[in-house]
């Protein structure tokens, strides 16, 4: 069978990110140019800089890339970017830079939703065995879905409030470490103690989350001990609260594994970097016999691979757009 | 010499393709919602209509603000990515100059676009778009203070003022006059915004 090469391109939030992947599973080439200094001294992703940012280097990111790759456009089969959900002016730049490749070479048009990229990272790193259960857990997700096959994606639970990765930018704030907070946070809680009685989040046969009771109580528990004139144990509120987060995703992962009888589980999105959540789930389901993957830190973060290797597989089905591909801020990947 | 045109700095969109001193295609419209999708079908379009493809093209002229955040970025991506895949000449031209292109029986003319809070972006040119006044953020009051009736304004905008008139833009002069120069390099071809983003106003102000 022929090699198919997917181009992808990436631009939802504060990283440029252009890549070529081979057959949806090997990685030519990623290019990921970070915003991340900049956006720091703001305290945050300012979406006007970062749509300005990503501007001023997508062609010098797609140039890079190629260079490093040694294929020219010739060896592209197909073009794919994501075209939602994230920042808007963002995500612009990339469908734009990528629709107008698709005209220029005439190359099919592969619109990728970003949470779609975000699983086929999994994919980059082991041939995804179906079905599974994917954890995508990212500063604006939280959900569990069910995968029969590829590309098909049904969801089985998600917030019902705060994402994940939000909520622990928020308890960052609130105990006051600096931006990027939830990497902050995780590393706090491995020097910490599980001191501080916090709520288990959502304790309940669902398969939802709920963060905003959490926040809460990290905010009243804070606040409460200012005003006692106690001191904070950062240590100890990141491990505490951690620690609640990650049993509770866990409780309820590992029991939709168990009802829909699957064996193949992959976490995905930015927070699946958080070592508390790689180091349960790897126990788990080791103890549990269950096939587990996580991306390599390296693509937890956005990044383009994982929308080419996305992009292979929605080639494969035929998902392909016109050149009036729009972007769109809020999208769903669910029917 | 072959050239495709694009401006999308603010709700009207010009997209034009010209061979020598003739305009083969031409979109001149308002775009309300969702510009970044209409732009490339329309110039699919475009180079359906006529006898020669994007390939055949010697330049590409956009226009890179001032005006719409949104609205430059889209020309500039589109403008940059082309001539950066094709190794065209790409040139950028001022949005400002471009509405100076309008045909006034007065001296000077002064090209105005809203930027909100009694702001104007504006310039000052004469009938053969030399600069009078580089195009700059700048109050409308004190703007228009000193300025007599050798004084003709130009702007889709809604202003309070004499002496206004509605844009009639003339692409083959702007294009005239810029043919010769040099352009830029596709990757260095950027929006001139003319102004900081709220957050980088405020972090300077701190």
């Amino acid at each position: 069978m022929k090699d198919i090469y997917i181009l992808g391109i990436e631009t939802s939030c504060d990283e440029t990110s252009v890549s070529i992947v081979k057959n949806g599973c090997d990685e030519i080439t990623t290019v990921v140019l970070s915003q991340m200094d900049t956006h720091s001294n703001y305290g945050g992703v300012v979406p006007e800089i970062a749509s300005r940012m990503h501007v001023e280097n997508i062609t010098m990111v797609i140039e890079e890339c190629l260079e490093k790759s040694s294929l020219t456009m010739d060896d592209i089969d197909a073009i794919s970017v994501t075209y939602g959900p994230g920042l808007i002016g963002c995500l612009l730049i990339g469908v734009l830079a990528a629709t107008t490749l698709s005209y220029i070479y005439n190359k099919p048009l592969i619109p990728v939703h970003h949470i779609a990229g975000h699983i086929y990272a999994n994919n980059l790193v082991s041939e995804m065995k179906f079905p599974l259960i994917a954890l995508v857990i990212s500063g604006g997700h939280t959900e569990l879905i069910y995968m029969s096959d590829h590309y098909s994606f049904k969801k089985i639970g998600g917030t019902l409030d705060d994402a994940v990765g939000e909520c622990y930018d928020k308890v960052a704030r609130v105990i006051g470490v600096p931006y990027p907070g939830g990497p902050m946070v995780d590393r706090l809680s491995y020097k910490g103690k599980d001191t501080y009685p916090l709520p288990l989040p959502l304790d309940d046969n669902t398969y939802n989350f709920s963060f905003s009771g959490i926040k809460s109580a990290v905010i009243n528990l804070v606040h409460n001990e200012l005003q006692r004139g106690n001191e904070i144990r950062k240590e100890d509120i990141a491990c505490s609260f951690q620690n609640r987060v990650v049993e509770v995703l866990s409780k309820k992962t590992m029991k939709a594994l168990k009802e829909y009888n699957v064996k193949n589980l992959i976490i995905a999105g930015g927070v699946s970097a958080n070592s508390g959540i790689r180091d349960k789930f790897t126990s788990l389901c080791e103890a549990n016999g269950i096939n587990l993957t996580i991306p390599n830190i390296k693509y937890c973060t956005d990044n383009a691979a994982m929308i080419a290797s996305a992009g292979y597989f929605a080639y494969k089905k035929k998902i392909i757009s016109g050149y009036d591909l729009k972007a769109c801020a809020n999208t769903s990947l669910f029917e | 010499m072959r050239s495709l045109f694009l401006n999308t700095t603010s709700s009207f969109v010009n997209i034009a393709i010209l061979e020598d001193n003739n305009i083969l295609y031409n979109y001149e419209d308002k775009i309300i919602n969702d510009a970044s999708s209409k732009i490339m079908p329309i110039i699919y379009e475009g180079f359906n209509k006529i006898n020669f493809t994007i390939n055949d093209i010697d330049n590409i002229f956009v226009v890179n603000g001032p005006g719409s955040f949104t609205g430059i970025r889209i020309g500039v991506t589109v403008g940059k990515t082309i001539a950066w895949a094709l190794k065209k000449k790409i040139i950028p031209i001022s949005s400002l100059e471009f509405l100076a292109t309008t045909q006034t029986s007065k001296k000077y003319i002064v090209p105005l676009i809203d930027a909100r809070r009694g702001n104007v972006f504006a310039g000052i040119y004469d009938n053969n778009l030399n600069v009078i006044k580089k195009d700059s953020l700048i109050n409308l009051e004190l703007l228009i203070k000193d300025l007599n009736s050798d004084y003709s304004f130009v702007s889709n905008d809604e202003f309070d003022i004499e002496n206004i008139i509605k844009p009639k833009v003339d692409i083959l002069k702007i294009v005239g006059k810029h043919l010769t120069d040099l352009g830029v390099n596709p990757h260095n071809l950027n929006p001139n915004y003319l102004k900081l983003t709220e957050a980088e106003e405020n972090l300077k102000n701190d």
